[in-house]
């Protein structure tokens, strides 16, 4: 079964490009551009979401504060997030590890090709 | 009252109007210093996010994801990919000045420093970097040791630009070791990487502001001259030295030392 991968980015630009390269290699995408429609996304997905990719400047409320209420969640709690952003700044990082991620990417450094062997190596 | 009494109480009352108004004006342009910081880091992050964008879609032309290209296309799409990965590095560039500015603008706060934290943490934020270009970092650091008296902040300025640069001018797959250890009073850190090395016209220039070695500029890679420049600033004001070991194509070593805190 295709393992689904929810992206939650502002920009539909890239996460048009994210999606079609995640779809290309098999896994179901749901996408998000903010805090209110990722947990609706979850919540439509009941739960079943293998791997969040996150961005950190969002509108409202950001990435950090989505990571918290995930991690929070009793359902998806423990769901594998990488946090894909172009904000890397030291305490960007800290906070995000702090938090519990799998990895963080700097969008500008890695293409998508990279972000997919992340992915496979976490979640297959 | 005489008039040397008058003259000297109007000398009194200037020089007090003089220095508020000087201290009105630091703060008004310390503020517009910040503001300027914000907007720079702002627009960085948007831009960077547009070259993102680039990137990954000429990435999906030269891979064939959307059809097979002539070689004349192919070779001029691979022009417009190192092209976009220049702009990125410019980007980088700009936002590390930024930030080294802020960084500087502040007094120095100087406390006990754990160097060996200090430098894991650095490397932390050079994975992403390192991983694409394929360079391997190796950090040698011996069991147990004192503290450096620093400011940390300043310091880890230092580290990233030197850490940085190893990356930067390293061929694919080069290595960069880090050396940690004591010399008597002072901890003495190294940076050595496998990359092109400093030309001899550079080893006399090396730390002036703005200056970029010919072996940096052949390799095309984004620099903007004052890494170095603040750094030496940085370890004369810890009352330590900065220098080098290097020779074209043999890569290049520094080191710098700071005082232990005793």
């Amino acid at each position: 079964m295709a393992k689904t991968i929810l992206v939650v980015e502002d920009d539909n630009f890239l996460s048009g490009l994210e999606s079609k390269k995640l779809k290309e290699k098999g896994y179901e995408v749901m996408t998000a551009g903010n805090s209110d429609e990722a947990f609706k996304a979850i919540a439509d997905a009941k739960g079943a979401v293998d791997l969040v990719l996150l961005d950190l400047m969002l509108p409202g409320v950001d990435g950090f504060e989505i990571l918290r209420n995930i991690r929070k969640d009793e359902v998806i709690g423990k769901v594998p997030v990488i946090v894909f952003s172009n904000l890397y700044e030291e305490k960007d990082v800290k906070e995000a590890n702090h938090l519990g991620i799998s990895n963080f990417m700097v969008k500008s450094n890695f293409t998508l090709d990279e972000l997919i062997e992340k992915i496979k190596m976490l979640i297959g | 009252m005489d008039k040397d009494e008058e003259t000297n109480k109007t000398d009194t009352d200037l020089t007090t109007l003089d220095l508020k108004g000087l201290q009105e004006e630091y703060l008004k342009l310390k503020e517009l210093s910040s503001v300027k910081s914000d907007i720079v880091s702002i627009a960085a992050h948007q831009i960077r996010t547009s070259l993102s964008a680039m990137k990954w879609i000429i990435k999906m032309f030269l891979d064939g994801d959307v059809g097979k290209m002539t070689p004349e296309q192919e070779n001029l799409m691979r022009k417009a990919y190192e092209g976009n990965d220049r702009a990125i590095g410019v980007v980088s560039e700009l936002l590390l000045v930024n930030k080294t500015e802020a960084i500087l603008d502040k007094q120095y706060a100087f406390a006990k420093v754990d160097l060996a934290e200090l430098i894991n943490s650095v490397l932390f934020d050079f994975t992403g970097e390192a991983y694409a270009r394929g360079v391997e970092i190796i950090f040698l650091k011996p069991e147990r040791m004192h503290s450096a008296k620093a400011d940390k902040d300043k310091i880890r300025v230092v580290l990233q630009n030197l850490i940085e640069n190893s990356i930067k001018y390293s061929d694919m797959h080069g290595k960069v070791f880090i050396t940690l250890k004591e010399l008597d009073d002072m901890m003495q850190i190294s940076v050595k990487d496998t990359g092109v090395g400093i030309s001899d016209e550079g080893r006399s220039k090396i730390f002036q502001k703005f200056y970029r070695d010919p072996e940096a500029e052949k390799k095309e890679v984004v620099g903007s001259g004052i890494g170095l420049f603040t750094s030496k600033k940085i370890i004369a004001d810890h009352g330590g030295q900065i220098w080098f070991e290097s020779g074209p194509g043999e890569g290049t070593t520094f080191f710098f030392t700071l005082p232990i805190n005793k």
